[in-house]
């Protein structure tokens, strides 16, 4: 079984108190809790605070650009459906800049897992609104308050046909390292949004903020319900924050339902050599 | 023998199939063809043509005459009559228009017969193939054969329903228009071809070279490789994706590549423009993709479905940053087989992007290529990827205990190492005992990211010497036509433009002007002090491109000093012709 220290690359760089150093460690407890090790597991970062964990996380790994993780990860997943991928990014790069990636991975289905920073704020660029930022936020970017209202994660990813939404308190790791698991367990694609505050651009949405809003869903909640599942997720807009697996359901994914993929994964497939087959199309 | 039979008619009644049939007729006959369709951006209510250009010899380009002209609608004639001699066979229905006396006339009753024999209106089309089987003196068997294998799906029934129309053609010819019978189609035993486009031949290309990941949005002209590949895809074992938009399709290719699979792409310039971001990522992290750019005029939507060289410097430069990629442009279908099977194993090999080029009239004019071409290139195929390895060189100097099941620890794979050829080696995501990331950010031997000076020095002067690399050891010098030594003309060009400009030398010798002609496939980057020494001679150069600035002209004197003055650009969105360049080359010589 592998170790915290197989997978800890460089020493994370984040601020004091920053909730990536939570999710960080928990993506490494639930690969750990997998029975996963460097080689077997592959990540895609985006730009962000986030996307620095590539050097704090030992994998097969690509740090892509800012919101091009995801298609990079359906590329990864094509390629070798029996490695677990995940897209690891932040609320800018996944809502914003990479926003139409998501809408369609959603659609695909695709076996990936996307784990998101949501912090309201670029922490990287020092602290502009993000998509997810309440509506009025005050930032460099928005010095009278933001103007749009923000986007609803859980609602946008299962209105666009997720299999797997969950969401997660940077607080609360262990909860995380359960969301994690059961997002890469997941066949098809998985969502976890994990609400992280940013301890130094964003005074508004803090530990304490997410304390007394957020609350985990009951024992006995019915995650396989679409209907339910958007009533929940619509709380988010009355800042109320439901955690958990907000909707779970079992459908086949994009390269379940690829027929060349049957037999073998892509890359480990042999080389196509009846060309005739191809070359009468053009006589 | 070497004549030009054209079709027009509406769009969306099946013109462009009706040339392939009798694009296929032709080869089956034995004859050569190259062939070329016009339509307008839209699916119904404009003016389709096309025309097919049959020989005895091998050709790839248009002839300016129209020996028969199939008029589905008066537009037909109207818009192509200025291409008629007196020679000219115009094939029309009396009932539906009327036409000058100055061609020779063949009226066929179109309406009536699909009155008679309750046709739809797109079964004019069939009519029309008759009458030019007919006209043409060719097997009216080939045509009843492909009309069996279009329709094999449907049918006796609908088999015989559309084989009337056929003969109602025919019948019409042989009872009216015997005397009028050209002779041109006589079956003849020749060599087996295949009839395809330039996109065919990228598609077909693509497979021989073992892609297993296609991923676009379709474009115009490019998209016939995605509906090809996406059609073949089971059969073959490779994946197409149609994804969101280009920067998804860039990426997904990326990712599967990053995952060990030859992956490609293919757009428009439109398409290009928002794939660029990550033709940078693929240079600084060293994943390697082959990228099929169709071009068409712009800026912008410009002209859809029309033709033009107009991305060349965009695509050279493409990508914030210096990073280094290799641009290909192939001259003819031959060469596109060829070089986007050479395309992938580059990749591989230098670990980049390489951009093959075409553009509308390469991608979707169909050519006749020699079976026998194709199945020896596949015999002699072999895939080379590169640096690609199952296990680390340096994997069993080392300890080389990863791979023990008593201790799974893995290490950090030097996936960056600094290397004499600049070229390090490459390791596929999931070999056990190792890791690695692929980082676009700035990056030290192992991937990890840095911002230090030295470590940046050495990154860039790595990626550097893999141009150095390539340039002595896979970069091909142009081809030169004709005798360089004793020609005075010699005339510069690249990528499609080659089979008209070489038309135009044999134009020109015929009026005793004998000249040389310079190739250019191989695009960028070029290997300078030998290109300069082709272009440095005392010699008159003519620079032949098919947009306005001169682009490739602009790309040579960066490269090697050397401007070219004298210049044939045509950008009106139509192919170039040998008989403009002949017209323009002689108004030079005058001057």
């Amino acid at each position: 079984m592998s170790t915290i220290q197989d997978f800890s690359g460089y020493n994370p760089t984040w601020c004091p108190g920053c909730g990536d150093w939570g999710i960080g460690v928990a993506i490494k407890q639930a690969l750990i809790q997998l029975n996963l090790n460097p080689s077997s597991v592959a990540a895609v970062f985006g730009i962000g605070c986030s996307g620095n964990m590539n050097d704090f996380l030992n994998a097969y790994v690509i740090h892509s650009l800012h919101g091009r993780a995801i298609p990079n990860a359906i590329g990864i997943k094509i390629a070798n459906h029996q490695m677990p991928v995940l897209a690891i990014v932040g609320d800018g790069d996944c809502y914003g800049e990479g926003g139409n990636h998501l809408i369609h991975a959603c659609r695909g289905n695709h076996d990936i897992t996307v784990i998101v920073h949501d912090n309201g704020v670029y922490g990287l660029t020092t602290g502009q609104v993000s998509p997810t930022a309440q509506k009025g936020f005050k930032s460099k970017s928005t010095p009278n308050g933001i103007l749009e209202t923000p986007i609803n994660p859980l609602a946008l990813t299962l209105t666009s046909g997720a299999t797997f939404v969950a969401q997660g308190f940077a607080g609360d790791v262990l909860h995380i390292i359960s969301m994690i698991k059961a997002g890469i367990e997941h066949k098809g694609f998985s969502i976890i949004n994990i609400l992280q505050p940013c301890v130094t651009f964003n005074k508004i949405n803090t530990y304490q903020y997410y304390l007394q809003r957020a609350y985990k869903l009951d024992a006995n909640y019915k995650k396989d319900d679409f209907k339910i599942a958007v009533q929940k997720s619509l709380e988010m807009n009355e800042e109320k924050f439901p955690l958990g697996i907000i909707y779970q359901v079992e459908k086949p994914s994009f390269t379940d339902q690829l027929p060349q993929l049957k037999e073998q994964t892509l890359v480990n497939k042999k080389r196509f050599i009846d060309f005739d087959k191809l070359t009468k199309l053009f006589t | 023998m070497d004549f030009t039979w054209k079709i027009g008619g509406e769009a969306g009644f099946g013109i462009m199939t009706t040339g392939v049939v009798f694009s296929k007729i032709a080869t089956r006959s034995g004859y050569h063809i190259f062939d070329y369709v016009e339509y307008p951006s839209l699916i119904r209510g404009g003016h389709n043509a096309y025309e097919v250009h049959v020989s005895g010899q091998e050709i790839s380009h248009l002839k300016p005459e129209i020996d028969i002209l199939i008029c589905l609608n008066k537009e037909t004639f109207e818009k192509h009559k200025h291409r008629l001699t007196s020679s000219s066979l115009v094939v029309f229905d009396q009932d539906e228009f009327k036409i000058e006396d100055d061609f020779k006339k063949v009226n066929v009753p179109f309406k009536k017969i699909l009155s008679d024999l309750k046709g739809l209106p797109v079964m004019k089309n069939t009519i029309a193939l008759g009458v030019s089987i007919g006209l043409l003196g060719g097997d009216i068997n080939e045509l009843l054969k492909i009309v069996e294998e279009q329709f094999a799906k449907k049918g006796e029934t609908v088999i015989n329903f559309n084989r009337q129309f056929v003969q109602a053609g025919s019948d019409e010819i042989k009872k009216n228009y015997s005397d009028l019978i050209l002779n041109y189609l006589i079956k003849k035993s020749a060599e087996q071809k295949l009839v395809m486009t330039g996109n065919d031949a990228f598609s077909l290309g693509s497979v021989i070279a073992d892609c297993r990941v296609y991923s676009a949005y379709p474009m115009t002209p490019s998209s016939s490789v995605l509906t090809n590949l996406a059609a073949w895809q089971e059969e073959v074992g490779l994946v197409t994706r149609h994804a969101e938009d280009e920067i998804s399709v860039i990426n997904t290719a990326i990712g599967a590549s990053y995952a060990g699979v030859r992956s490609a792409v293919g757009t428009s310039g439109g398409g290009f423009a928002l794939m660029v971001e990550s033709i940078s990522f693929a240079g600084i992290t060293e994943i390697p993709i082959v990228v099929f750019i169709a071009q068409r005029p712009g800026p912008a939507t410009g002209m859809p479905t029309w033709t033009e060289q107009g991305d060349l410097l965009f695509t050279v430069f493409s990508g914030h940053g210096e990073f280094q990629k290799i641009v290909l442009a192939p001259g003819d279908n031959e060469e596109m087989i060829e070089l986007t099977a050479k395309a992938y194993n580059l990749a591989d090999i230098y670990q980049l992007p390489v951009i093959v080029m075409s553009d509308m009239y390469l991608s979707e004019s169909h050519k006749s290529v020699s079976k026998k071409f194709v199945d020896d290139f596949i015999t002699s195929y072999k895939v080379n990827r590169g640096k690609l390895v199952k296990n680390p060189s340096f994997a069993e100097a080392s300890e080389g205990k990863q791979n023990s099941k008593l201790q799974v620890k893995s290490q950090n794979f030097l996936r960056y190492k600094i290397t004499e050829d600049g070229i390090s080696e490459r390791l596929i995501p999931g070999t056990p005992g190792y890791f690695y990331q692929a980082n676009s950010y700035e990056h030290v031997e192992d991937g990890h990211t840095t911002e230090e000076a030295q470590p940046r020095v050495d990154q860039v002067d790595k990626r550097t010497r893999k141009w150095v690399t390539y340039l002595s050891h896979d970069f091909a010098m142009p081809k030169v036509y004709g005798d360089l030594e004793k020609s005075e003309i010699v005339f510069v060009s690249w990528g499609s433009n080659k089979g008209t400009v070489l038309q135009a030398q044999k134009l020109l010798s015929k009026k005793g002007t004998f000249s040389a002609f310079i190739h250019f496939n191989h695009i960028y980057p070029l290997d300078k002090e030998k290109v300069t020494a082709l272009l440095n001679q005392n010699k008159r150069y003519i620079l032949v491109e098919n947009n306005s600035w001169g682009q490739f002209g602009k790309l040579l004197m960066m490269e090697t000093g050397v401007e070219i003055k004298e210049k044939f650009l045509k950008y009106d969105g139509r192919p170039i012709t040998a008989e403009e360049i002949v017209h323009k080359v002689i108004k030079f010589i005058k001057s």
